[in-house]
């Protein structure tokens, strides 16, 4: 299991993946609002995930844990 | 005096020696079969120190300054140090023999490696240092401390004179890491090479910290975390290579003559998209490597600190033949926001192009310095100044054009006209501002939205009439603040014409 991190302090903006969905490398799981940008959060892995572990409209500091993506249940 | 106990009396070559005085030519023979016979490379290592310093230079071109020099025993003096070309380019290469009491540094090896450093330096030629040592050698007590301290007043004055460039390719400790701190750029081989102060066992002994070589200073830490580091790379050749494309981009010295190669036209397909390529809605990211491939010399180029503070980028590259330096926001990373991380590795880069006369072209797309308790506290003021300091300083041809939007100290920081910019433009949809329109709007318009019945739909319009008639480049550019404002497709024509201009046409 790793887990999907905010690089930036951040507001969540969306969140795209839902628990339980296969992803790819490179999928964008959520996208985060950060100094008027749109932030996109993307898997660095294949996997599935397990657990969304923030909430939209939710502050972030750099480093939380916005997922858990389970790698071993992955394509 | 301590020079005294370097001739042991058992050194094995008094033998032979003395088994063959007639024959001088077989003296010699036997001493350099016995000097240079190969030791095989303990651990992750794959060549010898002589084979390294062989390799890293064109073929046959190494020459050894010294090689008889030995710390006692006949061993060597621990380094192998001498001169070579790299594309034909001299340069001098100082190699650690880890085969030898593990490339720690005594008095005799740091002697070795001062006379090559001020050969160097006198002459004017870039310096690569193979390092491959374990720090200090214990057993020379305070002459070991005094020839590393001696090292690094070198490392220092070569600075201001000549490129310096670090490969770690083994674990070094203490001074093996802080001599390459004192150096322009640092290369790592992953899982074989470490930096660190101390290692793990001495670690556990100071503090009580249980932590692998990998976890104290491996190549993610350095590369990704620290930025002691500026390259990770995956075997010694290509740390090799890495270093002979790095030095294809410099002059061998402060003053000497840029390299200058044949032009070569942009990528046609990149430069066909870049009227496209920068998404109109600011706030949508997009890759700023795919701009600058539309506008530079389609060849090598080396990205420095690729994965260390991402939201700036740093590279090498060519315009026009031209070697420059590149300095832009990565909205990709971050959105693009500077921040003390990324203002650091910005003003460590123009820093550098300033020394060695290098262009520095600064391609802006940044929503600001991020704000915040986190950034206040690691100190963004004084991180974002280096960057305002570093362009000041550099007298080198500074071209800046903003692609989209530069706000508030972030527009002032990336190479603005104030700061020296010779020649700046802005591309016609970009946006230049104290801060972006939403902003600006709730504190120029506050009484207006608090009063207002629908205050989301008066802020919209207030930011859009913001957005055309204040933040557009138009105002800049009639100021003379920017130079001109400018279609896409225009960037590189008008970058060639200015560094022509800029250096009289002659690569200088």
């Amino acid at each position: 299991m790793i887990l999907a991190r905010a690089e930036i302090v951040s507001n969540v903006w969306k969140i795209v993946a839902r628990e339980g969905d296969q992803v790819g490398a490179g999928d964008v799981l959520a996208v985060l609002e950060s100094m008027k940008m749109e932030i996109p959060l993307y898997a660095r892995a294949p996997g599935h995930v397990s657990k969304i572990l923030v909430e939209v409209g939710q502050i972030v500091q750099e480093g939380d844990a916005i997922m858990e993506i389970d790698e071993t249940a992955g394509a | 005096m301590f020079r005294e106990c370097d001739v042991p009396k058992t050194d094995h070559h008094e033998v032979v020696e003395a088994s063959a005085p007639a024959d001088q030519r077989a003296v010699l023979t036997q001493r350099r079969t016995n000097r240079f016979a190969r030791v095989e490379p303990k651990g992750k290592r794959v060549y010898t120190a002589r084979e390294r310093a062989e390799m890293l230079v064109d073929d046959g071109s190494f020459v050894e300054m010294a090689p008889m020099r030995s710390a006692g025993a006949g061993a060597g003096s621990g380094v192998v140090a001498g001169w070579g070309t790299t594309d034909g380019h001299s340069v001098v290469v100082v190699s650690h023999d880890a085969a030898v009491a593990s490339g720690a540094i005594g008095a005799v090896m740091a002697e070795a490696i001062q006379k090559a450093q001020r050969f160097a330096i006198d002459k004017g030629y870039p310096i690569v240092y193979i390092n491959d040592s374990g720090g200090a050698r214990i057993h020379d007590g305070i002459f070991a401390l005094h020839g590393c301290g001696g090292i690094f007043a070198l490392n220092i004055e070569a600075q201001s004179r000549i490129p310096q460039i670090s490969l770690i390719l083994g674990p070094c400790a203490g001074a093996a890491a802080y001599s390459p701190a004192l150096t322009d750029w640092t290369i790592m081989v992953k899982e074989q090479g470490q930096m660190f102060l101390t290692g793990p066992d001495i670690v556990k002994a100071a503090t009580g910290e249980d932590a692998s070589a990998e976890d104290i200073g491996g190549s993610a830490l350095h590369t990704q975390v620290s930025g002691v580091a500026h390259l990770e790379v995956v075997s010694e050749e290509e740390a090799f290579d890495a270093t002979r494309l790095l030095l294809s981009f410099l002059p061998t010295h402060k003053g000497g003559r840029q390299k200058r190669h044949d032009p070569v036209p942009a990528n046609p397909r990149a430069a066909a998209a870049l009227p496209t390529l920068v998404p109109e809605k600011s706030s949508i990211v997009f890759d700023m490597d795919k701009l600058l491939d539309g506008v530079l010399d389609n060849g090598a180029r080396l990205e420095l600190m690729p994965t260390h503070a991402p939201s700036i980028l740093t590279l090498f590259a060519r315009l026009d033949g031209h070697a420059v330096g590149i300095l832009a926001n990565q909205p990709n990373a971050r959105g693009g926001i500077l921040d003390s991380k990324a203002s650091v590795k910005a003003a460590r880069f123009v820093e550098f192009c300033g020394r060695f006369d290098l262009p520095v072209l600064t391609f802006v797309d940044v929503p600001g310095f991020l704000p915040g308790t986190v950034e206040e506290g690691r100190g963004v003021i004084t991180h974002g100044a280096k960057l305002l300091k570093a362009y000041v300083d550099t007298k080198s041809p500074k071209l800046t054009v903003v692609v989209r939007k530069s706000y508030g100290g972030a527009y002032i920081a990336m190479g603005s006209a104030s700061l020296g910019a010779h020649a700046n433009w802005a591309w016609s949809g970009s946006e230049i501002a104290v801060m972006g329109p939403g902003g600006a709007v709730a504190l120029l318009h506050r009484r207006a939205l608090k009063a207002a019945e629908e205050p989301t739909v008066l802020r919209d319009e207030l930011a859009a009439v913001y957005r055309e008639e204040v933040a557009r480049p138009y105002l800049a550019a009639e100021a003379g603040i920017v130079d001109d404002v400018i279609h896409p497709e225009e960037t590189r024509d008008r970058m060639v014409a200015a560094l022509r201009m800029l250096t009289h046409g002659s690569g200088q």
